[in-house]
Formats: C-alpha cells, structure tokens, sequence
C-alpha cells in the first residue's frame, strides 16, 4: 500500500511541478492546488499500511474511534492532515482571488511579462 | 485547584522573596539591600527621562530639574552603596536580579573598583550635562522635550554597561548605548548628512556589537558561567579549571574588535569623528566623556583575565599607537573646532588601549591597573569642557572654525580663557592632572621597552602624539590672542542674552577643568576631595607631581621636555596648517556602495521577478540537498523492504488498486486537456480520487472534509475563470521536454523520500509514539495529561480541539486572514453595480423547480450539519465538516435564489462573521486561564437525566463551535463576493 501511495505522491508531485513551471498563471494556480494532494498523501503515508499481521492472519485496522476499532490507526497524521487540507484551501482561494485582481491590473496572466513589471531600481547609497 | 493554591503560594513567596532582597527590615526601620541601591544607581536617569515627557511642554525649568534628578540619585546611590558595603560585594548573589535563570539571564551588578569609577564618571558628568544642554538649547521645549528622555535612556545604558557583571546583561546596555547614540548623532532629523553620519557610527559600532557577543559567547563556552568575576577567576586559576581554554584567544579577538569598534580604534575611528553632527551636549558627553570609554571600560574590565593571552599586548599596543598617533595628526590638520577635539579624543581612546595593552605586562606584579584610571578621569576633565566651550563659542559668536576666532579672548574673555585652561591640560602643560597621566605613560614605555625592544617605536609614536597636542594648544592659543580680522562686534546673541541658564554654558565646563589643576597644583587637596572615589577605583595613592617628577628627573621627563619644545616650534611654524580630509571617512560610504552593487548584481541573478525561476532554483537547492543527504548516507537508494498487501482482504485490495489507477490517471491527464473546463473538472475528480485514499487509510474524516472542501474548490476554480479571459491562442510551446524531464525528477525523488519513510513505518508494529499516546488518552485522560482528553472518542477531533487546540486556533486564524485578504483584493462593488446585479440576478433566476427544491434542501443540510457537529467529537464529523456542509448548502442557496435571499438569511457580514467565530475559540481558549488552568484545557462531564442514560458534555463544543462559525464566514464569504463579481 506504501508503494502504490509513494507512486501516487511522485505522480501527483510530478503533475503539479510541470504545471507549476508553465508559462501562464491559471496553470500555476492548479498545479499548486494539486500539489497539497500530493504533500497530504505523503503525510499519511506516515501512518502506516492500514494492515497489522495478527495471529498469522492479516486484517484490516479500524478508523481511529475508540468505539469503533479494536486496532486503530494512527490519528496523529489524519489530525495534521486535516489542518493541512483546511490551509490549503485557504490558500488556493487567496491565490485565485489573487489572479482575478493580477489580471485587472495588468490585463494578462503571462508570468514571463510579469516578471518586467515592477523591477526596482539600483540602490547604492543608504 | 490545588494546582490554584500551590500558584497563589508561589507567586506568594515569589513577592515575599522579592522585597528580601530590596529591603533589609531591621527593627523599625527599612535599610535598603545593595541590590536596591544599584538597580537605583542605573535605572533613575532613563526613569526620571521618561519622567519628563509628562512635565507639561512648555515647563523647562521643572524638566531640566527632573532630569537632573537622574544622575543626581544615581550618584547618591553610588555613594550611599560605597558608604555601606565598601568596593565590591563578597556574595554576588545581594546584588544580583534574577531574569531567565534557566538561560543563564540575570541583571548580576558588579560594582568593584573600575565599575564604581566608570559609573561616578558616568553619572557626575551627566548631571552637568543635563545643566549644561539647559543653557545650549536655551529655552526651546522642543528640543529638550526630546532630548532629556534620549539622554537619560543613555546614562542608564551606560551605567549599567559599566557596572553589569553578567556579560549578556553589559551586551543589552552595550547595544542600547549604541541606539542612543545612533539617536542623538540624527538629532536634526531633517539633515540628511547627520542622518548618515548617525547610520555610520550605528552599522559600525552595531558590527562591532555583534563581534561583541560572539565574543562573550565564546568567553562563557571557554569559561563555563556567564558572569565576568566568576570567569575572570576561573581563566586566572589556569586552562584545568576552564571548559574549553582553547576557545579563549578567539574569544579575546572577537571581543577585541567589539571594543575597538566601540571606542574608535584605527581603522574604525571614522565614525567617531563623523558622530559630530550631534549637539555639543551630545559630543561632550557621549563622544568623548563616557560612550566611546566603553571599549576601554572593556578591556580594563578583561585585563586580568587575557593578561595571559600571548598577543593581548601586542594588540593593543599596535592598534592603540597608530590611532593615537593618526588621531593627533588629523587634529592637528583640521579646523572646525569640535573636529580637531574629536580627533585628538581618537588619539587619547589609541593611548588608553595602549595603555592596557602594556598594562598586562606588568599585571602580575602590580594588579591595580591605575595608570588608565588616571588618564581616563584626566581626559574626561579636560575633554568634556573642551567640547562644551566649543559648542559655547559657537553660540555666543556663531563660528565653529579656529581660523575665524581671531581675538576672542578680546571678544569673549571668559570662554577664551576657559578654552585656553581645558587646551593647556591638552597639552599636559605642568601643574595639571594631564602631566601626571602623560608622565605615567611615557614612564610605561620607558619600562615596557625592557620587554620588548620595538617598543622604542611606541615611545616614538608618544613623542610625536605630544608634539601634536602641544601645537595644537600653541596655535589655539595664538589663534585667541590675534587682533580681529574685522572690528565688526559679532552678532549679539539674542537666543541666550535675557536668559537667566545662560551662565550654564560655561560654568558645567569650568567646573570640571578646575579639577585639572586642582590635581595638578594641590595634589594633597585633590587627593582629600576625590579620595573617597579614587581608593575605591583603584586610583593612585600618590600622584607623581610636576615636583616629584623633576625630582626623579628621568628619561620620560626628558621625552616630554624635548616633545614640549618641539610642539612649541610646530605650533608656531606655518607647516601643516592647511585642513586635510581623513581617507578613512570614505571607508563606510564605499563599503555601503560597494555591497550595495553587489547585493544587487546577486539580486538581479536570482530574483529575477518570473516565478518559474524561483520554482526552479528551489527545487534544485532541494535535490542539491538530497544528493548530498545521498553520499552521505548511500542506503537510501537501497529499495526498502515494502510491505506487501497481498494477504488483506480482497475487497480492499480491489479498491487499493482501483483507487491507485484513478489518482494517477487524472493526474496525469490534467496538462493533456485543453479546455480550462475540463482541466477544473479533471483536478476535482483528483481530489475526489483522494478522498477514496483516505477512506482506505482507514481516516473518515479527512475523506468528508477533502469531499466537501473539493466540491468548494470546484466551485471557486470555475467561478474565478469566468472572471478570467479566455485562452489565449497557443504559442509554441518551447522546452517542454526538459521541463517535463525536471518534473519527473522531482516527482520520482519525493515519492522515493516517502517509500522510504513509509516502508519504515510498516515495519514498526504499532502507531508512533505521539498517536499512541493520544488514543490512550482521548476519551478520559490520565494523570500524564493532568486530566485532558476531552471526552471524546474520535481521536482526530479530540487532538484537534483539545491537545492541539493550539493549532487549530491557529489554522482558522490563517482561514481567516485568507478570507479578510480576498475581501479586500477583489473590493465590493459600488453601489450602483450593485442595483443592476440585483436586476440582472432577478432577470436570471433559475429554474422555478431548483428553487423550490432548496426550500427543502437547505433546511435539511443545515439539519444535518448540526447532527455532524454534535457528533464530530464521538464518531466522523465536527466543526470542520459540519461547516463545510452548511457552507455548500448556502453556496447552492444563493445560486438559487440570489444574494437578497442569502443576505436576509445571514444578515451579518462574512467578515465580521469570521471574526465572531474566531472570538468565540479565543474565549474558549482564554476561560481556562482566567480559572488558573492551562490555556485550552477542557471540561467534561456527565448530567444525569432521569429514566435514561446520563447526558454527556464536554466544553470543547465551543471551540468546535467557533471553528464552524469561521469556516462557513469564509466559505461562503468567498463564494458570495466572487458569484457577486461576476453578475456585476
């Protein structure tokens, strides 16, 4: 299961790399909102396979509810998960908004063209 | 409440403790702890400054007595401290104020010989200078408004630099010197070469500041303690009793340069002169009397203990003698009059750190070092009213250079010849202090020549210096007594004339020259005034007087005959009298510059503005990393032991695989599309893919917060695009190749970091520490967790509003901030737009079925949101999800029937809606604290109910609570403001 979640992770960070690396700023905008997939799965992968050999046999975990599970698994990666899901939210909506109000003032999303607005001066005197 | 009691008791004996060590209670009476009398002898000049900012503006007088409180309470504490306890403390613990023990922190006081002197010195002349600045700046409440809380702020950062024995505690004072000087150097604000002039001398002393506490930091690794007594006793006890002896010559040479920077040596003397700019009160005190002796406060403070250190002398001996001697030179050609005293205190700060330098030969013979005591007082009794006789002419004639004071003694008699007294003791003429200091010196070359024979050069160097300093008093003198140029009478000075502080001008000044030749006359008289401070400050028993040195008549009294006579002659001859500028001054400017065009040669190589260079430099600093993590360890590209999942359930491995492909195939689509559309559409289906991960990990609840979160995501994607312009047409598209080649990279080596890590967490086999610990202590708690747990039995909920409450607080603050970010980028549209998106809004409503159907539908999600709310903390749900439920449910609300229908449903704005539900986790939070609990602690507990099971309740429903307030104030906010734009 740790395999299958690592290829998941290198696909998903592979995807998201291209994207982020594109020339234009809507492709940058998903790449990076795919990319919180991607860091997520990796942090979960730190939980463990879902599997325990017990007794010769191998059986399933249970979600880690008390009430629920005999053997439950690791909460602590799903508690840092879902913060990290919350902030990435967050996060991918400040970006978006951040394109609307990029492309109303510049009237493009280009980022090699953005990158000749703006350039500071040379400062050699304090 | 026990834990309550023991705190109450403890802060209890804590105060009890506390006014111990201020007052010792002897019978009826109260007699204050040395402790007291030394935070008073430091704090009182910044607390009766700060004082003074409440005098109304325009009361000058009761602000000029006020800060002159300060220095006046120090000295007196000084006095009562010697009275009482003597010179120096035989428990240091009595005077010491304990900060951060665990770090070492204390406000230790050491008020030993050097420290009681430094601090009279400090605290004396800075009274006069509070009297002296009252007649400088006349009656402008302005300018002193803002300058006797600076200056007091200063003479407390001195004195506590001077009597500090804990070396991070002097650092603090070090650097607040520093900021105060910066502060008063800048004093016209409006003057743009002050302002620099104040830069210069922060950045370099500031620099040497740093070197400073690399420096006492490596002193205290080689010693073992941070205080200056202990670790000066340990480096004398010998390299056994020392941590690491190795350490201690970088110690000295890092502290070396925080000193030298301080007290200007060459080559960093050019600040010192620069510091001019300031008021004459300013230079007077600061620049000569006290800040600038903080360097050769340190290495008098250090002497004993880096006596031994090989090149300690020589250090100091060289750097000592070229800055004296290169000071005297450039006083001698400059002619504005505070210039040639800043150059000639240069000269003196080289022959203090000549003197200690040569002081450690001899150390251990004779261990009272009190020749640099003697010339340190000597310097500041003739320098200060050198300085503020020039800021004094400069008033009452309005000129500043020597060359235009032709006949002043004519003029202004009186502050002529107080000028011409304070330069005479310049010159170490006889019959002043000065001949004894200077008399002193020579007879320390003369000896150390014995050591070493280079040290004729330094005699040499000496020579030279009071050849310089003799001229430099002939042509003053010469200068003063010359008829007029004009017999025009100088403007009269209108600023001072009917002002009764006036005669403060000259009287602090005459004051202290008069000790000059009170010492240098009358040494008996001298001895029986300033004993008390001189005994105690290590200060000679007996000066060698003009007499007794002609007595001995040696070959120092003949140096300083011959140099006498040669001054004389340069004094009088025309050579040299042409100003010339110090090539030092362009030291600063030129480095500023030149790291400036550096900076931005490297800033326009990296930051080059487009964000696809940033992405590659970071992520080839990361693969640089892993390479190196690689040859550092070659295992990791070993393929680890993967666990297999073979011998599961089938169903689960059916669906593992299934889930596997799905991931990766629409990820791996998502740049093959075209369509923006369809690309949206292909990364939610990602994520939902995703979410099937998580359902196998066995995590409900991530499963529905990333559910419900995509579905929101979707939304924002598809409403922001069609706020964006369509695709542009393609150009061709270049280097996709290597791009691609890049990504694949990057990809593959973090998939490769988490097998690794992964496949060593399978092998473990149970959860890590941390989970486990949590899951055994979430429903009850235990003693571990002081009774924390909150009560429920999903362990993802109770970590998240209980353990790592702090977390969350912190997430939906981020939630929030994101959310105020996004209001404010894209603003609300004015009003009129407004009017026409409710007409357009009205015109397009949708189908009349929809619309029903949320009448129904709403109701019902909000139903169910509360369910997951109550539920969160037991089974998969809480606040999060039962947010995101109702979030969708509004968002699906308003595109049915409008922004009118939602706003009359949640009257109140996003913004402050989030703000309200960040409030309501921070009171949960916060209640706690004010009950003398830990911040965030909940309460659980059971209600019985009667004829059925008791009713469980713990408090984090609150917290949990203002989480779901947060996320539908921003969830919804968003998707509202964005649908708005795009209607208007």
């Amino acid at each position: 299961m740790t395999l299958l979640i690592a290829i998941c992770v290198a696909v998903i960070f592979g995807v998201s790399i291209y994207l982020l690396l594109g020339r234009e700023l809507k492709g940058m905008a998903m790449g990076l909102f795919l990319l919180s997939h991607g860091a997520n799965l990796g942090i979960l992968a730190m939980s463990g396979q879902p599997l325990r050999v017990v007794e010769e046999k191998t059986v399933l975990l249970g979600p880690p509810i008390l009430t629920q599970a005999s053997i439950p698994v690791d909460p602590l990666p799903q508690a840092l998960i879902l913060t990290a899901i919350v902030i990435s939210f967050a996060v991918t909506a400040f970006l978006l908004t951040l394109l609307v109000a990029t492309y109303r003032r510049v009237n493009h999303l280009a980022a090699d063209e953005l990158a000749n607005d703006d350039r500071p001066t040379v400062l050699t005197t304090l | 409440m026990l834990l309550s009691r023991i705190r109450s008791g403890r802060r209890f004996s804590c105060r009890q403790l506390f006014a111990d060590r201020i007052y010792h209670v002897t019978g009826s009476y109260m007699e204050p702890t040395p402790l007291l009398l030394m935070l008073l002898a430091v704090f009182a000049p910044a607390l009766t400054g700060a004082i003074t900012l409440l005098a109304p503006r325009e009361t000058t007088t009761s602000r000029t007595l006020l800060a002159l409180l300060g220095p006046l309470v120090s000295v007196a504490s000084l006095a009562m401290f010697m009275n009482s306890f003597g010179v120096g403390v035989a428990d240091p613990s009595h005077v010491t104020l304990e900060f951060v023990p665990s770090f070492g922190l204390n406000f230790a006081f050491n008020p030993d010989g050097l420290g009681l002197f430094f601090a009279f010195l400090v605290s004396g002349v800075g009274a006069l200078i509070v009297l002296y600045a009252r007649g400088y700046f006349g009656p402008d409440e302005n300018a002193l408004y803002r300058f006797y809380p600076t200056l007091g702020l200063f003479a407390t950062a001195m004195l506590g630099l001077v009597l500090s024995d804990n070396m991070l505690a002097m650092l603090l004072f070090w650097e607040l010197t520093s900021v105060s000087s910066f502060l008063l150097i800048g004093w016209n604000r409006d003057d743009r070469t002050a302002v620099q002039l104040a830069l210069q001398a922060l950045v370099t002393t500031g620099l040497g500041g740093l070197a400073l506490l690399g420096g006492v930091i490596l002193f205290a690794q080689s010693t073992g303690t941070w205080l200056f007594s202990e670790a000066t006793t340990i480096v004398v006890q010998g390299a056994d009793a020392m941590a690491q002896p190795g350490l201690l010559p970088w110690a000295f040479v890092l502290m070396f340069l925080g000193g030298a920077t301080k007290s200007a040596q060459w080559p960093f003397h050019y600040w010192l002169p620069g510091a001019m700019a300031a008021p004459t009160p300013v230079s007077a005190y600061l620049h000569s009397a006290t800040m600038v002796k903080a360097g050769i406060y340190l290495f008098g403070r250090l002497v004993p203990a880096f006596a031994g250190v090989e090149f300690w002398t020589t250090t100091l001996v060289a750097f000592g003698a070229v800055t004296m001697l290169l000071g005297a030179f450039l006083a001698l050609r400059s002619d504005e009059l505070k210039k040639i005293f800043a150059y000639t205190t240069v000269s003196q700060l080289g022959l203090l750190t000549c003197m200690y330098g040569l002081g450690a030969l001899s150390y251990h013979e004779e261990p009272n070092l009190i020749w640099p005591i003697t010339q340190i007082l000597n310097h500041a009794l003739y320098k200060a009213p050198l300085f503020l006789m020039a800021g004094a002419i400069a008033h009452a004639v309005g000129k500043k250079y020597l060359s235009q004071l032709r006949g002043l003694v004519r003029v202004k008699p009186l502050l002529a010849w107080i000028t011409i007294a304070a330069a005479y003791a310049l010159a170490a003429g006889p019959f002043t202090l000065s001949f004894v200091a200077k008399e002193a010196f020579l007879y320390q070359i003369y000896h150390a020549v014995e050591w070493a024979s280079w040290m004729w050069f330094i005699a040499g160097a000496a020579v030279l210096t009071a050849i310089f300093n003799v001229a430099i008093f002939v042509r003053i003198v010469v200068t003063f007594f010359r008829s007029p140029e004009s017999d025009a009478p100088p403007a009269h000075d209108e600023h001072h004339a009917h002002d009764g502080w006036a005669i403060w001008l000259w009287l602090p000044a005459l004051a202290l020259v008069a000790w000059q030749f009170i010492g240098g006359i009358a040494p008996g008289l001298y001895e029986r005034l300033i004993a008390p401070i001189e005994t105690h400050a290590m200060y000679w028993d007996h000066l060698p007087t003009v007499f007794s040195a002609a007595a001995h008549a040696g070959v120092p009294l003949m140096l300083s005959a011959v140099a006498t006579a040669l001054g004389i002659v340069l004094g009088l001859s025309p050579f040299w009298r042409t100003p010339v500028v110090d090539p030092h001054n362009k030291i600063f400017p030129e480095s500023v510059s030149f790291l400036s065009r550096m900076g931005w040669g490297i800033f326009a190589t990296i930051q080059t503005g487009n964000i696809r260079h940033y992405t590659y430099l970071v992520l080839g600093a990361f693969l640089l990393g892993l390479v190196a993590a690689v040859l550092h360890d070659p295992d990791l590209l070993n393929l680890p032991v993967i666990a297999s999942i073979w011998g599961g359930p089938t169903g689960f491995i059916l669906a593992s695989l299934c889930v596997f492909t799905l991931v990766c195939a629409t990820a791996i689509s998502l740049p093959i599309f075209k369509s923006r559309i369809v690309r949206v559409l292909v990364l939610g289906a990602c994520g939902m893919s995703v979410t099937g991960l998580y359902l196998l990990y066995q995590a409900p609840d991530l499963a529905l917060t990333q559910l419900l979160f995509e579905i929101i995501s979707v939304i924002l994607f598809l409403l922001v695009l069609r706020l964006l312009p369509e695709e542009p047409p393609r150009v061709r598209m270049t280097g996709v190749l290597g791009r691609a080649v890049f990504s694949a990279i990057v990809g593959i080596s973090i998939g490769w970091i988490v097998l690794q890590a992964g496949s060593h967490v399978d092998a473990q086999s149970a959860p890590g520490k941390l989970g486990e610990f949590f899951l055994a202590n979430s429903y009850e708690g235990s003693e571990l967790t002081e009774g924390r747990g909150g009560g429920g039995d999903n362990s993802v909920n109770v970590i998240l509003v209980d353990f790592r409450g702090y977390d969350t607080l912190g997430e939906i603050t981020v939630l929030s901030i994101a959310a105020m970010g996004i209001f404010a980028l894209i603003a609300a549209a004015p009003r009129q737009a407004q009017d026409r998106m409710r007409a357009v809004s009205q015109q397009h409503l949708s189908s009349s079925l929809f619309q029903t159907s949320m009448r129904l539908i709403l109701p019902l999600s909000l139903i169910f949101a509360a369910y997951l709310f109550f539920k969160g903390h037991n089974e998969p749900g809480g606040g999060f999800i039962a947010g995101l439920v109702a979030s969708v449910a509004l968002a699906v609300y308003r595109m049915a029937k409008g922004p009118e229908a939602l706003k009359s449903l949640l009257p109140i704005k996003p913004g402050t809606l989030a703000a309200a539900g960040l409030l309501i986790a921070l009171i949960t939070a916060i209640v706690p604290v004010a009950l003398g609990y830990p911040i965030l602690r909940s309460h659980t507990g059971y209600i019985p109910l009667a004829g059925s099971d008791p009713f469980h309740y713990s408090t984090v429903v609150f917290f949990d609570f203002g989480v779901l307030i947060v996320v539908v104030a921003v969830a919804v906010g968003v998707i509202n403001r964005l649908t708005e734009e795009l209607e208007t």
